[in-house]
């Protein structure tokens, strides 16, 4: 790619996985108990396809990566305090909510709208990366919509790898059944990839990484525009945690031999 | 499914979508379920039922559905519909879509389908949902059960505006078993121009060795914890001895490998201990939600992100040293305090004796 | 230079700034309020400029080891002064968790159980209380004292929940866009030179568990600073180098610690007590155990123990007592039927003033409760931690504007004198010698609080605290009137055997019953280590607890480390040095001050270092 692609990520903040989530009814539809009182981190797979989306810049040179996110200001400001010592990006924040049980298809308008407002955003190099599935809404839904606003009509979902050729080509793997991959070679930008967990480690905190983050990061902050998601209908009749406990028998102080008996005859059942 | 379609509503058309598989021979084993579904859903709200499929070759799949009472069949057919691509694919259904009108449309939630229907939805003006587990009617209306923040919420949704595209999750019907017969099937043109042809599907790739994924069919999901990768009572890490007692356990028990995420994260950090173990074996929060009679879970702590995973593990076990582990906590049926390196090893021999004497009757028998 | 214990022969990325500044918890949130409000002019222009980087505001950073600002701290009650100060007509409401002071009991707990090692005196008064108890206000098993000395009043203060706290003052700071804040960011040591803090060094990352350079190595990074700012709390790891590095004041020393542990509990509908009530509790499950309740709204309320370093008994392990604690006749008629929504733990400096290290020095000052801000006499730290971040930030300002180094000479002048000269200075006066009883005992160190606190901090008892090391006394002796001592040997022997800490079976043996588990309020230590957000211990970091002598834990029994530690992080080795569990540590840094093996005679053989992770919980 001569001059290097321009990457959006899209991505949103989720409650922090180790906390313990309670569905609560508002006049606003269902949500979580103390929602904003959770800790956040940026949703696990727009952070692969984030880190995926700095490392494809910084193997292409003249590349570039913005985040558009969707999420409460005060929230995403603490997100990104972590977020932004990590890899290099432009945010783009958009003030709203970041819940699951939101619209997915509210929520790609937003995105698309943001997506097309960049300034200097260059179609020819362009490639939308986003998480395939959310930690919160999980819907696998989001990304192909932001892709359809957009017109891009190569797409790809659950995506563990891309490589990149000169031309600008690119090989993408996607997951499919019985843990293989589906291998395209596309011609090139524009495209959207949405990533399942990929291959790479997560970034060290790199204060320089951050301090330079902070020049856009802040102002991109302070600029984001409230939001609200239009909706499309969805009604939810009920939310309920699930009945999860079981009545664990812990054996204790029972000799190897034992257990291993007891398994195998487990296995054989 | 509960209570029958109620008098003077609007009368539902229904769309089921299937694909072919690259054999173009067979169907996926979830398309049976969700035609058996639909069939279903259909009778009790009176509904017609019309059949949409695409492949390359789809006449010897459409046969084995060909009594499933469908009032229509179209079908979207040719080389350039073989390989899974998101513009072709979502040409293809959107013509289908178009050609029938549905206002409900119902498919299993296959990679290819979970890729391109949610984009197709968008075309027809309409809403989709994934990941659902079930559909019931109440008060003569579509409901939908499906999870939220990764299994951990369980919600029962619905959407009055039409046409409503529902992905459907394996497990969720029981598989339609009819007769093959012989549909009159209409096949529709869908002539997919340069500019859709940007991305050519290549083939699979496949990992290297069997043993090493996730494995959907398996009856049992074996699941290893960063545990296995840690200094052992002599102080010591174990990790060729981890890896044979894993792989020898896979070997015989044919079981589904799954990995927590402390662990698979390690084969990013470049410190694999079990090099066999990537990302996709990934069970939890942010990995896989396989579906398994049982699952044996090993020297993992059982934390709650990781066990999300675990939701449609029927019989849950777990080998542990730590008895206050998540997993003591309601969480798996059994949990033994042990040492995983010293039970594994047993578990093996004991299997091992068991295939050769099973191996010696079959000799004898014959 | 000193040598900060990381790799130095690696090259670092270095990074030039105005303000460094280590920690965020009340202390620096009440510097970097302050401070940011001076930053920038209305227009847009610089108020305060950049010294480094000139025609650029000033560049502030400040780096929490915690993964976002408030994880895993506790709840208070305060008076809140010095922090409505700060923010005029401040709506408790605005601020998660927070309620306004509305009731306030102080409670002396009898024991309902029989088990608690109380003294003859203790037991003579229980009894006259219970004699009287017709006439006096004995309810449930408790005494509720009629008056509260003015110095430990709160009325009209705020019920805190620490993490919520620090979290809206967190947004409130980035969102004025004037200083930086990085959380997950340890920092590993002071840059020292000629005398000087010249910045702070990041820890490694990409390290083993042992600190050497391992997959994806970075090396932390050296921030130089024109002031570094320390407010790293009682066991910071870099306001603890500084006191190696400087010393501490002539008579200074650290030798009075707490551990505090709590649980925040989602209330049963019918536990019948309002936001803004205040227990504060004396008597029970220990007596020299301390313990408090405070509500919070939407049926929320933190309850906890104190476990004071001068409580001798060398087994006293915090979350059983807390239990005991919470099934106190007085609180469980309202605990009955909730649910633990998080847990944690910390250590708190209790030295007050004898724990001062050096506030300022040329190129650093030290705020908040490593600092010894502490009110002991009052039992309050937040506020007083504010305030001298506050009084800093207002030194600062004026070195700024009248362009003066941060010298040892200017800081004192500037930021020293005005805490001296300021109301929680004269207060941190009245209550420098008012715990020193507490060395003979609960009862006399209760005495000598009133004579000090009533006498406006003009008479005292004399001070005798052993040095940490020393402070608690031997198994036997402690317990050799309950428990015959061949017996006592014995339980010692098979525990350290078994592995596990002795203090269970000691409290078995003693009368206390088990717990009932109960699988929502009462459940075992584990399980309330993975509730409310659990212990992240990401990987890259090099362990932060070390044994620095490890010949000397040989002889140990029972190992305090491993008797005192919050989370079960510290267990007893194979080798007869404890294993450390970093996946379970909640940075609580009690290890750090509950050691009995020592070299120099006054601190211990474990080393608090750098670390990361830690408890994830903000529900605190």
């Amino acid at each position: 790619m001569r001059n290097g692609y321009h990457i959006v990520v899209c991505g949103s903040i989720v409650p922090d996985p180790l906390q313990t989530l309670e569905p609560i009814e508002t006049p606003g539809g269902p949500a979580l108990k103390n929602e904003m009182m959770l800790p956040a981190v940026l949703d696990p797979w727009a952070s692969h396809a984030l880190y995926e989306a700095a490392n494809l810049a910084s193997k292409v040179a003249g590349s570039k990566v913005w985040l558009v996110s969707v999420a409460p200001k005060a929230k995403l400001q603490q997100v990104m305090m972590t977020v932004a010592q990590k890899v290099s990006f432009e945010l783009v924040a958009v003030d709203g909510p970041a819940s699951g049980f939101g619209d997915a298809y509210g929520v790609a308008a937003i995105l698309a709208d943001e997506v097309q407002s960049i300034a200097g955003l260059d179609r020819s190099r362009l490639l939308v990366f986003g998480g395939w599935e959310s930690a919160s809404r999980g819907a696998g839904v989001t990304m192909q919509l932001v892709g359809e606003r957009l017109g891009i009509a190569d797409q790809f979902q659950g995506v563990d790898q891309i490589t990149t050729q000169a031309d600008g080509s690119f090989e993408v793997l996607e997951r499919i059944e019985g843990g293989r991959h589906q291998v395209s070679m596309c011609s090139g930008p524009p495209a959207l990839l949405g990533w399942a967990t990929g291959n790479l480690p997560e970034p060290r905190n790199n204060p320089q990484v951050g301090m330079a983050n902070m020049r856009t990061v802040m102002p991109a902050l302070q600029r984001a525009k409230a939001a609200a998601l239009a909706g499309s209908g969805l009604r939810f009749l009920s939310t309920t945690p699930p009945k999860q406990q079981r009545q664990t028998r812990i054996v204790k102080n029972r000799p190897v031999e034992e257990i291993a008996q007891e398994i195998v005859e487990w296995i054989g059942k | 499914m509960a209570a029958p379609h109620k008098q003077g509503e609007v009368v539902e058309k229904i769309l089921f979508l299937a694909h072919v598989d690259e054999s173009c021979n067979v169907l996926p084993k979830a398309v049976y379920e969700v035609l058996g579904l639909a069939i279903d859903v259909a009778a009790q709200m009176n509904a017609t039922l019309t059949i949409g499929l695409i492949g390359e070759n789809v006449d010897t799949a459409a046969a084995f559905i060909g009594s499933s009472g469908a009032t229509r069949v179209l079908a979207v057919s040719g080389p350039d519909f073989a390989q899974p691509r998101y513009a072709s694919d979502a040409a293809a259904l959107e013509a289908i879509c178009r050609a029938v009108q549905p206002t409900l449309v119902l498919a299993p939630a296959t990679w290819r389908f979970s890729r391109v229907l949610p984009g197709v939805s968008h075309r027809l003006a309409g809403q989709a949902d994934t990941h659902i587990t079930g559909l019931e009617i109440r008060d003569g209306a579509l409901t939908a059960s499906r999870w939220y923040y990764r299994q951990r919420i369980e919600a029962v949704i619905r959407r009055d505006a039409r046409p409503w595209f529902l992905l459907l999750e394996s497990g969720c019907h029981k598989p339609w078993t009819g007769e093959p017969g012989a549909p009159s099937m209409e096949k529709m043109p869908v002539v997919i121009p340069a500019e859709l042809r940007r991305t050519n599907v290549t083939g699979t790739r496949a990992p290297k060795s069997e043993a090493q994924t996730i494995r959907p069919d398996a009856d049992l999901l074996f699941v290893a914890g960063a545990g296995w990768t840690k200094k052992q009572s002599d102080g010591k890490v174990h990790g060729e001895e981890a890896e044979s007692l894993i792989l020898r356990f896979l070997e015989l028990s044919k079981a589904s490998l799954g990995g927590s995420k402390s662990l698979v994260d390690q084969s990013g950090d470049n410190q694999a201990v079990l090099g066999f173990m990537t990302h996709l074996n990934q069970v939890g929060q942010t990995g896989a939600t396989p579906r398994h009679p049982k699952g044996l879970s090993t020297c993992c702590h059982g934390e709650e992100p990781h066990v999300v995973g675990w939701r449609f593990i029927h019989e849950r076990r777990a080998i542990n040293l730590d008895p206050n582990c998540g997993w003591a906590r309601g969480k798996a049926d059994v949990l033994y305090v042990s040492d995983a390196f010293e039970v594994m090893k047993r578990v093996n021999e004991l299997l091992a004796t068991g295939s050769e004497k099973k191996e010696e009757a079959t000799a004898t028998a014959r | 230079m000193s040598a900060p214990p990381t790799s130095t022969e690696v090259s670092r990325s270095e990074m030039v700034v105005d303000i460094a500044c280590v920690g965020f918890g009340p202390a620096m949130g009440g510097f970097l309020t302050t401070l940011s409000r001076e930053i920038m002019n209305p227009e847009g222009t610089p108020q305060l400029e950049s010294i480094v980087s000139p025609g650029l505001p000033l560049q502030v950073m400040c780096y929490e080891r915690a993964d976002a600002l408030g994880f895993g701290v506790s709840g208070a009650v305060t008076r809140a002064r010095g922090i409505r100060q700060s923010f005029p007509g401040l709506d408790a409401a605005a601020i998660p968790m927070a309620a306004r002071v509305k009731s306030e009991k102080l409670v002396y707990l009898l024991d309902p159980i029989g088990a608690s090692n109380r003294s003859v005196a203790l037991r003579l008064a229980d009894k006259l209380i219970r004699t009287f108890s017709w006439t006096l206000p004995v309810r449930h098993h408790a005494l509720e004292l009629p008056y509260i000395p003015w110095f430990m009043q709160k009325h009209d203060g705020l019920i805190l929940g620490l993490g919520q706290f620090n979290q809206w003052v967190g947004e409130q700071l980035m969102g004025s866009g004037t200083v930086q804040i990085w959380p997950g960011t340890p920092v590993a040591a002071p840059l020292v030179e000629n005398e000087t803090v010249v910045g702070v060094r990041l820890a490694d990352q990409g390290t083993d568990l042992q600190g050497n350079p391992d997959a994806g190595f970075l090396p932390g990074m050296d921030v130089h600073a024109a002031l570094t700012v320390i407010g790293d709390g009682p066991v910071g790891v870099v306001g603890r180098q500084l006191d190696q590095e400087f010393g501490l004041p002539d008579g200074h020393n650290q030798r009075e610690y707490a551990l505090g542990m709590k649980m925040v509990i989602e209330l049963s509908e019918e536990s019948g007590l309002e936001a803004g009530t205040v227990f504060h509790t004396i008597g029970f499950p220990e007596p020299e155990i301390f313990g408090f309740l405070y509500v919070h709204p939407d049926r929320l309320a933190s309850v906890g123990i104190f476990i004071p370093s001068w409580f001798k008994s060398p087994v006293r392990t915090g979350y059983r007592y807390l239990q005991h604690f919470l099934l106190h006749p007085y609180l469980w008629r309202h605990l009955q039927g909730g649910t633990l929504k998080s847990w944690g733990a910390k250590s708190l400096q209790e030295s007050g003033r004898h724990g001062e290290p050096f506030l300022a020095g040329n190129g650093y000052a030290r705020i908040g409760e490593g600092s010894g801000s502490t009110n002991v006499l009052a039992g309050s730290g937040v506020d007083e931690a504010w305030t001298t971040g506050v009084q800093l930030a207002e030194a600062v300002i004026e070195l700024l504007e009248q362009r003066r180094p941060f010298t040892r000479e200017n800081l004192q002048e500037m930021y020293v004198r005005r805490r001296r000269e300021s109301l929680i200075g004269e207060e941190a006066r009245i209550a420098g010698d008012s715990r020193n009883g507490f060395a003979s005992g609960v009862v006399t160190g209760m005495l000598g609080m009133a004579l000090a606190g009533f006498t406006k901090g003009r008479f005292s008892l004399s001070r005798d605290f052993q040095p940490l090391p020393k402070a608690t006394s031997e198994l036997e002796e402690r317990y050799c009137d309950r428990i015959p001592r061949h017996e006592l040997r014995e339980i010692a022997q098979q525990c350290a055997e078994a592995g596990i800490s002795a203090h269970d079976c000691i409290m078995d043996r003693c009368g206390w019953p088990r717990i009932p588990l109960d699988g929502k309020l009462l459940i075992s230590h584990q399980d309330a280590l993975l509730m409310g957000g659990g212990v992240q211990a990401p990987a890259g970091y090099a362990n932060h607890i070390v044994f620095l002598h490890p010949e000397l834990c040989h002889k140990c029994n029972p190992k305090l480390c491993v008797e005192m530690c919050s989370g079960q992080a510290l267990t007893r080795g194979d080798d007869e040095v404890p294993a450390f569990d970093r996946e379970k540590c909640v940075f609580c840094g009690a290890c750090l001050w509950n050691c009995r093996q020592s070299v120099d005679g006054e601190h211990g053989n474990i080393e608090f270092r750098a670390g990361a992770g830690g408890l994830h919980s903000t529900l605190n």
